[in-house]
């Protein structure tokens, strides 16, 4: 039976995981779990602690330990600290020796990607055998490369063997908000489901709420929405983002969210892409002057 | 007196002429003659346009109707007959006259011909129901000749019986215009009234017989306008006689002709009469003086005839061996060019300039009327600006010239002490104080100076090259250079001096400085006049049309003429010119073509792409000149026609365009011409959907072949074998070296000693043997060949089938790049998009899909071109799309690199952050140049539009792209939201700017109406009335720009003492409070401005101005303060209305103000304008970046800004 499943002892706690509960994963009693889960339990609620922030607790905790499982976990956290080479090497070695370990797939998954290897990500999480993670990686990648027909095949794929899954869900509404039309609301009903529910309730989940509702173009509640994030973590770079974004569209000054993003996330993609597309004026604009200089 | 006056314009050679009319409006002539014939001219190309040859003997009279399409002849065969020149036939015959017809002539308005004839009489004949309704009798002798007069019912006769009878023909009149509008009473009342001649006839009754001439009168003619008549009689004279209501008397005789006088007329224009006699001379008197003014003679020709042109300045005479059309006096008026001054001599012999700038014509400079012969027009005229004197040749006296000051008075009369003069042919200023005298006598050239005398003198090797060429080889004291051209008559130097046009009666040579021969042209028409373009394009006038050529030869028409003109100046789309009435005139052309051709020989791509953006410059001439001269790819751009482009396409290589074209049209012919351009092209995946759509398997099976591609050739062979082609087959198994299959094929067609040679030399025994056994043969009853080795399968070395060949270059000119490279803000974007969209697939699936290579045309190609005739094998149908259509990973382009192909607006580049082309856009539009103004708001859209979609822990958002088409899924029709749209900006910035104006915050107001303008640069709207409400907000804002600018230039000119102290300062102060008025902002802010230069003219006493501000304040309405103190300032000021201080401020003119200068522009100035803002400048500040906006270059000019796509 599936661990992951409906009936599985791990439902909640991978529930938590994908919903961006991560304090909540570290609190699980996983004392009254079976002896076969209490690794991918415990897998989890490290990448919980590496998503807290806590990647050197998690070094340590996973020092000289030998399952596959928790050397991925360990290249993880090392990613998380900058030290993608070392991590990446790991990596390679877990996808060699065993690539058909769930959890080397998708965290072997998670930090080829994060190094730009999009094409050995891919390979390595094609492997999977009824690995929703693994799918939703697979989705996300797809995404980021743009292509979203390959997204979208995947994720109908998934959705006829794992059909309300969490983590299926999750991924079509990601697939919606980049196909938009009919698909942003979608998407929307998915994430305010979990968002406003207090039990599934997360930032990440309030963020990506707001998110589908800035591409409605429903800019008030998007407002609102972003606020409460910010107020509830006023450190989550993504919150910031998009509450910049949204000043932005709604003719605010952003200068004062700069700022915080800035100090909380100095390389975060829309200051990294912000000051590309800087320097790439000042060069377009240098090619045109005025045929009198005034 | 030298008969250097006439021009003789055509002759032809024939028969005696006896007879000449010209046609009033075409340049035909038509000529009797005395050999029966009736020749038609063109005198313009010289050429015979018909012969008609139904007289029986000599032709005496023809004349043209003056509207219809008829002719009428009368000859010796005493008949008259009427003609058609459309039909070219004899309508017919109007019999009557009993003698040689010896004039006939057609009524000016009713369908009358009147005819004179030996048989003593004069008859007047109804051509519309070929009757005879008049016999005039009362000569005695042959009658010569008889014409109407040009306007009143009278008849005028000349006989040999010595006199001249005028007839009164309001009778006939009466009784045959107008039968019905008389009554009973009236016509009894004349028959009473009117005493009948000897033959009962009261329709035509002698008015006058005027006697003087004392042999034969053979001619005679009515004055266009005055009671005159002029006579020519055999006793040798030309008499002029005048006539009233009651009386006529002879006035005068012109003596001269030493033989009898056969013709003679009035001149339609000038006080002259020419006439005609067999003395061989043409003679013109001045019908004032009577005094004989030229004379013309042939050497062996006797005259007969003469006539005159009723509308322009041409006569023709007939002689004995045909005819001659001249012209008295040249029509061209002299006249030089200074700067922006023509200087001509009017046909009053009037010294006149026109100003080019202001289309003014100036009073008399000078009268030239006592200067030469009273009727020889001046030829020549040179200017000297630095003495402001005037050089004027004329023919009279064999070739004189004359140097006069100009008047500084203005008052035109000519000072004669003031004027040296001289022999010489042309004369002209080469230097401040010099000018050269041409002596066409003596050869020589004469430097002389303001003094009139001769400096040097030198002879000149080729004088007939036309004197201005002087000015070049004068200062050097040689010949610069030689070069043969004949009859060169004018030369026109270009504006730079770097070229000159040869012009000869009909040929234009230009060459350069140094006289080497550039081009050369010949024009059948002549040539009269040219001038040059300031981009170096000849444009000349013919008789009939202005016509432009490049230095390279190529020419064309401009326009036609009404009536010839002479160039003088070319600037814009205006052609000044001089009519031959010595007005100078101004005519409109489109010089579009010629720019066209013009940057196109110059390469000026972005020149030619202007043209194209802005002009409708299409039509078949452009094409086929374009594919001549060999741009077919520029070509490409203007045809829409799919047969036409797939040609161009073709030609220039385009494959692209080809393709797509071939696929509309769908025609065999086509996609083989396709197929054979793309073999060439060694493009093989065009090649492959080329030989589908023609369903040429064999061909097929060949390329996939040559190109590897194993797969594809057993589809063929698959094929094959449906199709039951055996011989396709065994090529296809051939080709993939399928031993088996060629075995089994030879078995199936009982071609069972094939299979076996074919089993035996691949050495497939057991094969072998089951074929002897089928055929019951033993190997014993075989003679067999040698065999070589079997022939080995050769591998492809590389996999070419997998991508293109590299292909043919086709080199992308720079325009082609232009025009499908950055198109999307003009007019041609749905077309290089399309092109462009094709490229992009080929591209990323290239790129994408390494293995199946480009093979996406193929995916629904395949299915196209093959399910037209193979029902029968679906399933190589479907492996067929399977191939194709596998999962390909690899990066595609976001949906941001989508909306810069989707959209022509600057704001959706910007958006999508291709900020190239977002700039490239606004460039084209409205001219920016200056971007770093706007590189907030660039930043600003950017930023706008991505969200951050939080997904995996560990990995980075997920990055999504926001609209603004909610509701849109297809990535083609996508576009980004744009922050702050118009709506946006009116109801926020603009009430802040507002706001900030009342409360006198003008730093701030300006600060924000700029922002406004640089947020609207980039954006977008819904609809087209929107973007028009975008460029209304636009333009306003601007004006407040402009209104803000000046009054805080104003305040920066010091305090308010500061500026009382300085007479300058407060003068500019006052005029700055005044300008402050006139930008086009909101009333009640144009009120503040009002009220605050009221109020400072009423403190510097500036009482008028004050006054004009005040009623302009109460013309605006309203209520309150601004109002209230407005009238009483009225009041005050009534009493004293006189300005203080003299301010630059016209209160009753129209102007604008120049945004740089803060300086009135007066309408009818010329002006610059910022193409975005419409900030209008000074020319000077063209240029130069506009203040207003602080990107756009003033004076540029765009396709104007897009907002809608």
């Amino acid at each position: 039976m599936d661990p992951f499943g409906a009936e599985g002892e791990l439902i909640n706690i991978h529930n938590h995981f994908h919903q961006g509960q991560y304090q909540e994963v570290v609190d699980f009693d996983t004392a009254a779990l079976s002896p076969e889960n209490a690794l991918p339990a415990r897998v989890l609620a490290l990448r919980a602690r590496i998503a807290l922030g806590q990647a050197d607790d998690v070094i340590a905790d996973v020092q000289g330990e030998s399952e596959p499982e928790l050397a991925a976990v360990g290249a993880l956290a090392q990613h998380s600290l900058g030290k993608t080479d070392a991590a990446v090497k790991t990596i390679e070695e877990l996808a060699s020796s065993s690539s058909d370990n769930a959890t080397v797939q998708t965290i072997g998954g998670i930090v080829l990607q994060a190094a730009g290897k999009s094409e050995e990500a891919l390979a390595l999480l094609s492997q999977h055998s009824g690995n929703l993670e693994a799918v939703a990686l697979i989705t996300q990648i797809h995404l980021l490369q743009n292509r979203t027909d390959l997204a979208l095949k995947e994720v109908k794929a998934a959705r006829s063997w794992a059909q309300d899954s969490l983590l299926v869900n999750l991924a079509e509404s990601w697939v919606g908000v980049r196909m938009g039309g009919e698909r942003y609301q979608q998407a929307f009903y998915v994430f305010e489901e979990l968002a406003q529910a207090p039990s599934t309730s997360s930032i990440v989940t309030l963020v990506s709420q707001s998110v589908c509702e800035l591409h409605l173009g429903r800019v008030e509640e998007a407002q609102a929405a972003l606020e409460q994030a910010v107020q509830k973590d006023p450190k989550y770079a993504e919150a910031i983002a998009n509450l910049l974004v949204l000043n932005i569209v709604t003719g605010k000054n952003p200068s004062e969210l700069t700022a915080s993003l800035r100090s909380v996330d100095p390389t975060h993609p829309f200051l990294a892409d912000l000051a590309e597309k800087d320097a790439l004026f000042d060069k377009a604009a240098s090619k045109f002057s005025a045929k009198v200089s005034a | 007196m030298a008969s250097s006056g006439m021009l003789t314009k055509f002759e032809s050679k024939s028969s005696r002429a006896k007879g000449i009319a010209f046609h009033p409006k075409r340049p035909w002539i038509l000529v009797s003659l005395h050999s029966s014939t009736i020749q038609l001219w063109d005198y313009r190309m010289g050429t015979l346009i018909d012969r008609f040859e139904e007289h029986d003997g000599p032709v005496r009279g023809v004349d043209f109707h003056k509207t219809q399409p008829l002719f009428v002849s009368g000859g010796d065969d005493y008949k008259i007959k009427v003609w058609s020149y459309q039909t070219r036939r004899c309508l017919f015959t109007l019999n009557g006259h009993l003698d040689y017809v010896r004039t006939v002539f057609f009524h000016h308005e009713l369908p009358w011909i009147i005819s004179s004839s030996d048989d003593q009489t004069i008859r007047i004949w109804n051509w519309q129901n070929r009757s005879l309704i008049c016999t005039m009798t009362g000569h005695n002798h042959y009658v010569m000749c008889a014409q109407f007069h040009p306007k009143d019912d009278l008849v005028v006769s000349a006989s040999l019986d010595q006199s001249v009878r005028v007839w009164d023909i309001s009778g006939l009149r009466k009784k045959h215009s107008a039968p019905t509008s008389m009554s009973f009473e009236d016509q009894v009342a004349r028959s009473n009234a009117q005493q009948t001649d000897m033959f009962g006839n009261t329709d035509a009754m002698v008015k006058f017989v005027l006697e003087g001439h004392d042999r034969g009168v053979n001619w005679v003619a009515f004055h266009p306008t005055a009671p005159h008549i002029v006579s020519a009689g055999d006793d040798r004279l030309v008499k002029l006689w005048r006539f009233s209501e009651t009386k006529a008397w002879e006035v005068d005789t012109c003596r001269g002709h030493f033989q009898n006088a056969s013709g003679c007329l009035f001149h339609p224009h000038q006080d002259l009469i020419l006439s005609c006699g067999e003395d061989k001379t043409i003679r013109v008197w001045d019908s004032q003086k009577r005094t004989a003014v030229q004379t013309f003679k042939r050497e062996n020709d006797r005259f007969w005839v003469i006539a005159a042109h009723p509308e322009i300045n041409l006569f023709a005479a007939g002689h004995d061996n045909g005819v001659m059309v001249f012209k008295l006096e040249r029509e061209r008026p002299a006249s030089t060019v200074h700067q922006n001054s023509l200087f001509f001599i009017t046909k009053e012999k009037h010294v006149r300039s026109y100003d080019f700038q202001k289309n003014q014509e100036s009073p008399t400079l000078l009268s030239l009327k006592r200067l030469g012969s009273a009727w020889v027009p001046p030829r020549t005229l040179s200017y000297n600006p630095a003495e402001r004197s005037v050089l004027v040749t004329s023919p009279s006296d064999g070739g004189s010239y004359e140097l006069i000051n100009l008047p500084r008075d203005g008052s035109g009369a000519l000072d004669t002490n003031d004027s040296k003069r001289g022999q010489g042919n042309s004369a002209i200023f080469v230097a401040r104080n010099r000018f050269a005298v041409l002596n066409t006598a003596s050869q020589t050239v004469d430097i002389k100076d303001l003094s009139n005398n001769t400096a040097r003198s030198f002879k000149p090797p080729r004088w007939d090259h036309g004197y201005l060429l002087w000015r070049h080889r004068q200062p050097q004291k040689k010949s610069i250079a030689e070069l043969a051209v004949n009859g060169v008559k004018y030369v026109v130097w270009s504006n730079d001096g770097l070229h000159a046009a040869l012009l000869s009666k009909h040929n234009v040579t230009i060459v350069t400085k140094t006289l080497e021969q550039v081009s050369t042209l010949h024009e059948t028409i002549r040539i009269k006049s040219a001038t040059w373009d300031d981009a170096g394009v000849l444009l000349y006038s013919t008789l009939n049309h202005i016509k432009y050529t490049l230095m390279n030869g190529d020419n064309g028409i401009v326009r036609t003429l009404d009536q010839t003109v002479y160039l003088v100046r070319v600037k814009g789309r205006n052609v000044y010119c001089l009519d031959r009435g010595a007005k100078p005139k101004v005519l409109l052309i489109d010089p579009t073509e010629y720019r066209f051709k013009l940057s196109l020989v110059k390469r000026n791509y972005e020149e030619m792409l202007h043209i194209i953006r802005t002009s409708s410059l299409v039509g078949q001439s452009i094409i086929s000149y374009l594919q001549k001269k060999g741009y077919p790819e520029i070509a490409l751009q203007f045809v829409q026609d799919p047969a036409t482009r797939f040609e161009l396409a073709i030609e220039c290589g385009n494959l692209d365009v080809a393709v797509e074209m071939c696929k509309e049209l769908d025609r065999p012919a086509l996609w083989k011409r396709l197929g054979d351009e793309a073999l060439a092209h060694g493009n093989h995946q065009v090649v492959e959907m080329a030989y589908q759509k023609q369903k040429q398997f064999d061909k097929l099976s060949f390329l996939y072949l040559s190109t590897g591609d194993h797969n594809k050739l057993g589809r063929m062979a698959k094929i094959a074998e449906h199709r039951g082609d055996f011989t396709a087959r065994f090529q296809n198994a051939l080709y993939l070296g399928e031993v088996e299959d060629r075995i089994q094929m030879f078995k199936e067609i009982d071609q069972y000693p094939l299979a076996y040679v074919t089993a035996k030399a691949h050495g497939l025994e057991e094969e072998c043997q089951s074929i002897l056994e089928v055929t019951g043969i033993t190997e014993d009853q075989l003679t067999l060949p040698e065999f070589g080795e079997p022939m080995a399968q050769h591998q492809p070395v590389v996999p070419t089938y997998k991508a293109n060949w590299p292909t043919k270059a086709t080199s992308q000119s720079f325009f082609e790049k232009a025009l499908a490279g950055q198109l999307e803000g003009m007019s041609l974007e749905d077309e290089p998009a399309a092109a462009n969209g094709l490229d992009d697939e080929f591209a990323e699936d290239d790129s994408a899909a390494k293995k199946n290579g480009a093979m996406d045309v193929d995916e629904d190609e395949d299915v196209a071109g093959w399910d037209m005739g193979d029902v029968e094998i679906p399933e190589a149908d479907a492996d067929f799309v399977n191939v194709e259509s596998t999962d390909a990973g690899g990066a595609a382009s976001s949906e941001a690199d989508m909306w810069a192909r989707n959209s022509p607006l600057a704001a959706d580049h910007a958006a999508a952050g291709s900020f190239d082309s977002a700039m490239n856009l606004l460039n084209r539009q409205v001219g920016a140049v200056n971007f770093a103004p706007l590189k907030p708001r660039f930043l600003e859209i950017y930023s706008a539009t991505k969200s951050y979609l939080p997904a995996t822990a560990g990995l980075p958002p997920l990055v999504n792209y926001i609209r603004r088409t909610l509701d849109e899924t297809d990535p083609r029709k996508v576009l980004p939201i744009i922050p702050r749209d118009p709506e946006y900006i009116t109801t926020n910035d603009l009430q802040r700017g507002y706001d900030a104006m009342r409360s006198n915050k003008l730093e701030d107001c300006l600060a924000v109406f700029k922002g406004v303008l640089h947020c609207m640069f980039l954006n977008a709207v819904s609809s087209e009335s929107e973007a028009a409400e975008a460029k209304k907000l636009i333009t306003s804002a601007g004006e407040y720009v402009v209104a803000m600018m000046i009054e805080l230039a104003r305040r920066q000119l010091g305090s308010q003492d500061e500026v009382n102290a300085n007479p300058a300062l407060l003068k500019r102060s006052l005029e700055l409070s005044a300008y402050f008025t006139i930008p086009k902002i909101h009333v009640p802010h144009r009120q503040y401005t009002l009220f605050s230069a009221m109020n400072l003219a009423n403190r510097s006493k500036n009482y008028s101005s004050a006054l004009s501000f005040a009623s302009r304040i109460l013309a605006n309405g309203g209520t309150g303060r601004i109002t209230d103190s407005a009238k009483k300032m009225k009041a005050a000021c009534e009493r004293n209305p006189h300005d203080n201080v003299e301010i630059e401020f016209d209160q009753f003119a129209e102007f604008d103000i120049c945004a740089a200068s803060h300086t009135p522009i007066y309408s009818g100035s010329t002006y610059e304008e910022c193409s975005f803002d419409g900030a209008k400048y000074h020319s000077k500040y063209k240029g130069t970046v506009c203040v207003v906006c602080e990107v756009c270059e003033v004076g540029k000019h765009g396709s104007g800004l897009r907002l809608f796509a």
